[in-house]
């Protein structure tokens, strides 16, 4: 039988009061209750994880929705119209150039030559920060 | 030291953990009120709604908890304050809520556990009071359907509602207007909403939402000083991130302008904030101190004794067997067995008896002297225990018996240091200096960076539009009427929008995307990360005995765990059915439960 872990020993001890151990059953509750949502009814021993946010969506989309009704996805903010401003990935700063060879933007020469010093972990970090990386095959 | 300029410290709060608190018998006396429960996925904060007492929340926690001991075996699962300081358990805290839906209902049981728990609840079998939960703008049915569930089959509560905190924050803000239109701009932990609410009720189908919030930016902060300070990348904490944002960081009125602002250098020495790392000076081997090198010396002095000591027995013991024999052999001699004593001469490599003697008497003194010294170093060895000052005397003796010692190269340059141990104590000053400043982070352009990405999210990469144009165009899906009605009521609310300069900027956006010479108003809640609390609190006493926006258990049943009750501050409802997902071994268990659920549950 699926008991939640949580919820606690078999034995109905409801006199308890106020718990500071932990596996003491909590007088308020259920010690019975299962999730419906643990496990699904797909093949019943495997699945026991949770759905998660993108999976719930997925599963959402699938409803009979009308054309105006409002939906967790339909409420997402379009992307962006304007082109986005460069700024420097090492100050932050308007970034009017880019280094060809490791594609970092920077915006003075002081900030080149430190690029050009950055070990290569911390470039892939810099530009991963902007997702920028190229996916290597 | 000299104060420095512009260097702050970590603060790392602990949290401390809630106690379990009694509730005042007003809460249960005439009838149960309701609790108010800001299930956050930062924070949780829960109280009660109690006519003429308690205006605040009794429990604020983070929404985390972590398993303590054994992974999968779920005993002693630790929740919000009782886990302290969070980053020794970084990667095991686990949060109920994927973005701002709650998705795994088994830790949010475990946050209600604790919720009720500390607040004192002490029914049996059930909680009996009507509970008052936020939940996301247009919440997943999925997700409600499992949070209903939680609540009436677990806890067995009577009545549940569901309700949007920043409309919660809104209505708590303005209660004198009794109709009220404006466009609410929510930004917190994770996402940020541009709710536009039209005569009282939400417009849900012109909502917006953008997927950045204080998560975001302090994971951008993080990572930009991580990359900036490799050397730091440990103490370089999301706790730590979010101290920075909650007090350096800052929002600037013109991002550009700012930015210019901080290329100059006087600009930049003013400005900057040096958040101090806490280091300890024990980590390079040039800042030892004095008396931790004279600790260190002796100690292995002490190990050099011993290991001479142990040579010198077994030395002595092979000595010893080797004496033994020649004596015997010499034995023989005196003996008179003439043969025996030849062979063993052979044996032995000698030719004669008298250079078996000589050779005897050599051993035989050998002995001795090592016997000799094995007592004296005995003796040292309890002479040093007993004070440390001398050292030099133990150092002259050992130089003898150096030649004994494998590990002698280890000592020149200890032996060497002798000398100039007089400069040491200059030079050790210098390089305390240079130590403070090599633990420090710089926060720069940083201070301004991280919180700017709900307005410029190609900072890091992702390809919403901000908060600016999202507004522009929930705006420009209305007529020009209502939208100058709305502009004339913009309400910021939620943690991430108390940053300084927040409201200017916000104003300035709002100058820019309007028509020329029109007017706009922008308010800030007076408490944004407690004011939906608050909100809730006072949906929940102005509504406490009436029917409206209140899902009971038959609706529960009859409707499933989807059905919502639209009131002012609630979702829009869309009547669709989601089939609930049973186990099937539970199935034979729900007839028996439907039988049990009738039944009233007891009271203290």
């Amino acid at each position: 039988m699926e008991t939640v872990s949580e919820s606690k020993v078999v034995t109905p001890d409801f006199s308890t009061g106020p718990v500071e151990t932990t596996p003491k059953p909590l007088p308020f509750k259920d010690p019975n209750f299962v999730h419906s949502g643990i496990g699904g009814a797909v093949a019943g021993k495997k699945n026991r994880t949770w759905k998660n946010l993108k999976q719930i969506l997925a599963s959402e989309r699938a409803l009979p929705w009308q054309l105006n009704d409002p939906s967790y996805f339909s409420i997402d903010a379009p992307p962006s119209f304007k082109p986005a401003r460069k700024y420097s990935d090492i100050s932050g700063l308007i970034a009017n150039y880019t280094d060809p060879q490791s594609k970092l933007r920077f915006s003075t020469i002081e900030e080149f030559a430190y690029i050009r010093m950055l070990p290569s972990d911390v470039v892939t970090g810099y530009l991963a920060l902007r997702k920028a990386t190229s996916i290597v095959p | 030291m000299a104060a420095a300029a512009n260097v702050y410290a970590f603060r790392d709060v602990r949290a401390v953990p809630d106690p379990v608190l009694e509730p005042p018998p007003a809460v249960r006396v005439p009838h149960p009120v309701p609790l108010v429960i800001d299930n956050g996925s930062f924070q949780a904060r829960v109280g009660w709604a109690c006519p003429g007492a308690e205006p605040d929340p009794r429990l604020l926690f983070r929404s985390v908890c972590a398993r303590s001991r054994g992974a999968a075996r779920g005993g002693g699962a630790q929740v919000g304050n009782d886990l302290g300081s969070l980053e020794p358990l970084r990667w095991l805290l686990r949060s109920p809520f994927d973005r701002n839906v709650p998705v795994n209902l088994e830790l949010q049981e475990l946050l209600l556990d604790y919720s009720f728990q500390r607040l004192g609840v002490a029914s049996q079998g059930c909680v009996d009071h009507p509970v008052v939960l936020t939940e996301a703008v247009c919440n997943p049915l999925y997700s409600r359907q499992m949070m209903s569930e939680l609540l009436f089959e677990c806890y067995g509560i009577p009545k549940v509602s569901y309700g949007i905190d920043s409309l919660y924050s809104f209505y708590h803000n303005k209660r004198k207007n009794s109709i009220s239109s404006g466009l609410i701009i929510s930004s917190g932990y994770q996402c940020t909403h541009i709710l536009p609410v039209l005569k009282g009720r939400l417009d849900a189908k012109n909502c917006k939402r953008i997927n950045l919030g204080g998560s975001q930016a302090a994971a951008y902060l993080q990572r930009l000083l991580q990359l900036k300070y490799p050397g730091h990348l440990a103490a370089i904490t999301l706790s730590r991130m979010e101290e920075i944002l909650h007090e350096h960081s800052y929002i600037a009125e013109d991002y550009v302008e700012e930015l210019q602002k901080w290329r100059s250098p006087e600009y930049y020495e003013n400005n900057v904030h040096k958040m101090q790392l806490p280091f300890s000076s024990k980590l390079l081997g040039s800042t030892l101190t004095s008396e931790e090198k004279q600790e260190r010396r002796q100690q292995q002095l002490r190990r050099l004794q011993e290991l001479n000591a142990r040579r010198r027995e077994e030395k002595l013991q092979l000595d010893q067997e080797r004496l033994d024999r020649l004596l015997f052999v010499q034995e023989l001699l005196e003996d008179g067995q003439m043969d025996q004593f030849h062979k063993a001469l052979v044996e032995l490599n000698m030719d004669s008896p008298e250079e078996l003697q000589s050779y005897i008497q050599k051993l035989s003194l050998s002995v001795e002297q090592t016997k000799q010294k094995i007592l004296q170093a005995e003796v040292n060895i309890e002479v040093d225990v007993v004070d440390t000052k001398p050292e030099t005397p133990d150092l002259e003796q050992l130089e003898q018996s150096l030649e004994d010692v494998e590990n002698m190269n280890d000592f020149e340059p200890l032996f060497s240091e002798e000398t100039p141990e007089v400069e040491k104590p200059v030079t050790t000053v210098q390089p305390m200096f240079n130590l403070a400043e090599y633990h420090q982070l710089f926060l720069g352009t940083e201070r301004i960076r991280a919180p700017e990405i709900i307005f410029q999210p190609s900072l890091i990469g992702e390809e919403q539009a901000g908060i600016a144009e999202t507004i522009q165009y929930v705006l420009d899906r209305y007529p020009k009427e209502i939208q100058e009605a709305l502009v004339q009521n913009v309400f910021l609310t939620g943690g991430n929008v108390m940053y300084p300069g927040m409201k200017s900027r916000i104003e300035k956006e709002l100058l820019e995307m309007r028509p020329f010479q029109s007017s706009f108003q922008v308010q800030v809640a007076s408490n944004p990360v407690l004011d939906a609390w608050y909100g809730a609190r006072d949906w929940a006493l102005e509504h406490m005995n009436r029917e409206e926006g209140w899902i009971t258990r038959k609706d529960y049943e009859e409707k499933g765990g989807e059905y919502l009750k639209e009131h002012t501050a609630s979702n829009i409802y869309i009547p669709i059915r989601v089939p609930k997902q049973t186990p099937r071994i539970s199935e034979a268990q729900a007839s028996s439960k439907a039988a049990s659920i009738s039944s009233p549950c007891e009271q203290v």
